[in-house]
């Protein structure tokens, strides 16, 4: 059985892109567009991982981390962060929040995918 | 003190005293001395001319005695040779009545024949016709004159002499005379010197034949023994000159004053003589008296010492109690000492001294209490300037620091209320801003009353830029409100508050008590109108400021927004263009035919580039809002190299530049942000490899004292002078080498340059044009601490 990644991620084009990566790495994808839907779809379907955006209408992706990780059946879900933030300290702030790898927007897809496979070989 | 003072007045004393005692000594004992040595010869000079003169005289008793006998002889023996023995005989028994000393006169005729004897013993003796020719008294007698004989004793007890002298003719016979001496006992025995004085006479052949003690006569004493009578004898033969008195002993060894003189005829010495003691007995007596009166001296110099410190110390002490009274300030006191002497003139220059020390104490206190005035007012004015400094500073509040100002401003002018006024340029009157001691009705009164410009003695001060003071309102009423006449204030003080090209103000106090406002008021309430002055802009200029730095903080606000929303707006779909790109060069999404793999290429690396100018306008707006921070870690020089290289790899390749690192192997670790590091390398080595067309990029590192150095140089055109210092300025790409589109924002060296700054580090350029470029940065190896913010 494949491994399921979670991306939560509001923009449309960007989840295509992830959906076409992650289908060609053999991983199975769901997906999520904002944090509201994000808690509730980890809560359901408990994915092997879970490619974060920061930036999301309504609760951003380091208030979602920090639920995820106070829930005792959700913590050990290994969390990507992806910010389009440069800002420094935003890894500081992702590791905090209980992100357990950090990347930058824009990410090259296969920088994406070596990342992920660190987490779910 | 005082057995300091005990011991100073017995050291005065012992002065005294051994001064005393000096001049007793040192003067009386010598002068006494000599006086005493004087009156000694003196007296023994006297003493020995009276033994001399005592000696003469009977000496010349007994030649007189003797003369006397042999004149009469002499009166007989002239008629003798015509006269008849019985004749001689009448004659003989004259001579005996008349002379009582001759006890018996012989007569031997020329022939030697005794023809007369006369005697007192035997009486009537005719001549015996004896032959006396051969008899050695007759012979000397005619042969060789008077004859006087030894004197001899008969019944041992009185003392004879014989007399033989022969006439004058050849045919005289000599007349034998003997004679009893005891005439010259008497004399000799009379005579009198002194009380223990007393004479003797010896006759030629030393002989005792005279003595006060007639048994030393009988005894034959001999006095050749003493040494002034062998003296005597040795000088028998000649005459006397001048005195024969000496000091020598007599036969008892006692000393004796001692004289003497011959009998001429006789041969015979006159010795007188007295002892010393009694000679000298005056001089003892003289010795005593200056003995006795030295020792009185001795005794009374102590006394006179004491009485002469005594007499010093009481002045003395008087001075030094005066003298500590004024040390100790009470100089009211004046000594007093009425000894009419230096001391009571030192005590008057005490008194004097006293007093004009008294005299300028009071002078001085006068003037310390003048300046303490003076100072306490001054120290007034600079508290109230820096309670007024102090409410402009700690508030901004106009009308609080108006208030306080004015507040002082009455205070320190004695007046009784004051009040400030502002201009209103608008409405041109003054308006009421803050007041004090003054009652509300009043208040409100003024209040509603609009002073105009040109009004009052407010506008008339605003108008003549200068204070305009009303010593008396009810003479000036026109230039004051009536509800300040009716309050009761009688003299109005107005200072305009100035400003170089206005007047903004007036600062106002009143005084219930009528009069001119001194010069030293009016030029404080100038003071405080300045402060106002200050106030008044202050408050204007921080609201102001105020106002500006919100319009400020708002508007940099919105700029960090808009960042921050740019720069994720702009990523988003920029992801989303190099996502797909990639996946389509990666052939994700399947072949791409020939044709578009070259136009995707061009998409991918304009995206990229995008991406890069994005994420510069990003950093600078992160450098410049302060929010840059590096994160220092550990990291290998090498490394950062490296990954440069690696990521520029295939940027040389194609333009077939070679791309060279010269590293040493020991290079050692540094620390400080490594993806910063990343960043400025990348930006170097992007840069060289973006301007040179043909030829190398060799990147450097070396390590040194604590710091590293990192270069990188082109064979690139060059960058010339003029643009050097320029080209790591913001948006500053070297204009005259950018032949068009090289790309880049202008912002990566700056960017460059502020993060090798934050490292405590600096870069810089070696360039001309036409021979390349080296960028060279040099960092400190450990850095612990950013050294300046972005």
């Amino acid at each position: 059985m494949s491994k399921r990644i979670l991306v939560v991620e509001d923009h449309e084009d960007n989840r295509q892109i992830l959906r076409i990566l992650l289908a060609g790495a053999g991983f199975d994808m769901l997906e999520a567009w904002d944090g509201e839907a994000a808690l509730t779809t980890a809560a359901s379907e408990r994915p092997d991982l879970i490619l974060m955006d920061i930036q999301l209408p309504g609760l951003t992706g380091y208030e979602v981390t920090r639920r995820l990780k106070a829930d005792p059946l959700l913590r050990a879900i290994p969390i990507i962060a992806v910010t389009s933030y440069a800002l420094s300290g935003d890894e500081g702030k992702a590791t905090e929040a209980g992100c357990d790898a950090y990347v930058t927007k824009p990410y090259r897809p296969r920088q994406l995918l070596a990342k992920i496979k660190e987490f779910l070989p | 003190m005082s057995t300091k003072l005990a011991t100073h007045s017995q050291g005065l004393f012992r002065k005294y005293f051994l001064l005393l005692v000096a001049l007793v000594s040192g003067v009386w004992i010598p002068l006494s001395a000599i006086n005493i040595y004087s009156l000694f010869e003196a007296n023994k000079q006297a003493l020995l001319h009276l033994q001399m003169k005592e000696a003469l005289n009977a000496a010349t008793k007994i030649e007189h005695f003797i003369t006397e006998v042999e004149r009469q002889i002499q009166l007989i023996m002239d008629v003798e040779p015509g006269v008849g023995s019985d004749e001689l005989s009448t004659e003989f028994y004259r001579l005996l009545r008349q002379a009582p000393a001759i006890t018996e006169v012989i007569y031997i005729d020329f022939s030697g024949r005794e023809r007369v004897r006369v005697s007192r013993l035997d009486l009537d003796v005719a001549g015996t016709q004896r032959d006396l020719s051969g008899d050695p008294i007759f012979i000397y007698a005619k042969s060789r004159g008077t004859y006087f004989s030894p004197v001899y004793f008969r019944d041992e007890s009185e003392p004879y002499m014989t007399i033989a002298m022969a006439g004058s003719s050849a045919e005289s016979g000599v007349a034998i005379a003997h004679l009893n001496l005891k005439f010259i006992w008497e004399v000799i025995s009379r005579m009198k010197i002194g009380k223990a004085g007393y004479a003797y006479v010896l006759d030629s052949n030393s002989t005792l034949i005279a003595h006060p003690n007639i048994s030393m006569v009988l005894r034959y004493t001999n006095f050749t023994l003493l040494p002034q009578v062998r003296q005597a004898q040795a000088n028998r033969t000649r005459p006397i000159q001048g005195e024969t008195a000496t000091v020598a002993e007599d036969l008892a060894g006692r000393q004796v004053l001692t004289a003497y003189t011959t009998v001429a005829p006789l041969g015979w010495l006159v010795f007188a003589e007295l002892p010393v003691d009694e000679a000298y007995a005056p001089l003892y007596v003289e010795v005593k008296r200056l003995a006795l009166l030295l020792l009185a001296g001795l005794v009374l110099a102590p006394l006179g010492g004491l009485f002469l410190a005594r007499k010093m110390m009481v002045p003395i002490r008087a001075l030094k109690a005066g003298a500590a009274r004024i040390g100790s300030g009470d100089l009211g006191q004046p000594i007093s000492i009425k000894t009419g002497d230096e001391f009571e003139a030192l005590a008057d220059q005490f008194n004097n001294m006293a007093g004009q020390l008294q005299q300028s104490r009071a002078d001085l206190e006068k003037t310390v209490e003048t300046r303490t005035r003076e100072l306490a007012q001054s120290v007034d004015e600079l508290r109230a300037l820096g309670e007024v400094s102090q409410a402009i500073n700690s508030t901004l509040d106009l009308e609080t620091v108006l208030t306080t100002i004015v507040a002082k401003a009455v205070q320190l002018s004695g007046t009784d209320a004051g009040t400030i006024y502002t201009f209103d340029e608008l409405r041109q009157e003054f308006r009421l801003r803050a007041t004090h001691g003054m009652h509300e009705v009043m208040i409100a009164a003024v209040r509603d009353q609009r002073v105009r410009a040109g009004e009052t003695a407010i506008g008339k001060a605003a108008a003549e830029r200068a204070p305009v003071q009303i010593p008396d309102v009810l003479k000036e009423s026109s230039l004051v409100l009536d509800v300040v006449v009716r309050a009761g204030y009688r003299a109005v003080l107005v200072v305009p508050l100035l400003r170089p090209d206005q007047v903004i103000g007036a600062l106002v106090v009143q005084r219930k008590q009528a009069g001119e406002f001194p010069k030293s008021t009016v030029d404080l309430l100038e003071t405080f109108a300045a402060q106002s002055v200050f106030a008044i802009q202050n408050a204007s200029l921080f609201s102001e400021i105020e106002e500006k730095s919100q319009q400020l903080a708002i508007a940099s606000e919105h700029k960090s927004h808009f960042l921050a929303n740019m720069s994720h707006e702009l990523r988003t779909p920029l992801n989303a263009i190099l996502g797909f790109s990639e996946l389509i060069m990666d052939g994700m999404l399947g072949e791409v035919p020939a044709k578009l793999q070259e136009a995707h290429k061009r998409i991918h690396s304009n995206g990229m580039h995008l991406l890069g100018l994005i994420n510069d306008v990003l950093d600078l707006s992160k450098i410049e809002a302060g929010q840059l921070t590096l994160s220092l870690e550990d990291y290998s020089i090498a490394q950062v190299v490296h990954t440069v290289l690696t990521a520029v790899e295939s940027l040389a390749d194609e333009k077939k530049l070679a791309l060279k690192s010269a590293l040493p192997p020991d290079l050692p670790k540094a620390r400080g942000d490594e993806r910063r590091m990343v960043q400025v390398l990348l930006n170097l080595v992007g840069n060289a490899i973006k301007f040179t067309e043909a030829g190398e990029v060799v990147v450097t590192a070396t390590a040194a004292n604590g710091s590293f150095t990192i270069g990188v140089s082109d064979t690139g055109p060059g960058i010339p002078e003029a643009d050097q210092i320029k080209i790591f300025e913001e948006f500053q790409q070297a204009a005259s080498s950018s032949k068009g589109a090289k790309g880049g924002t202008g912002l990566g060296l700056s960017i460059a340059k502020r993060i090798v700054e934050m490292h405590g580090g600096r870069i810089w350029l070696d360039s001309s044009s036409g021979h390349g470029s080296t960028f060279s940065m040099t960092l400190p190896l450990i850095v612990e601490k950013q050294k300046i913010r972005a």
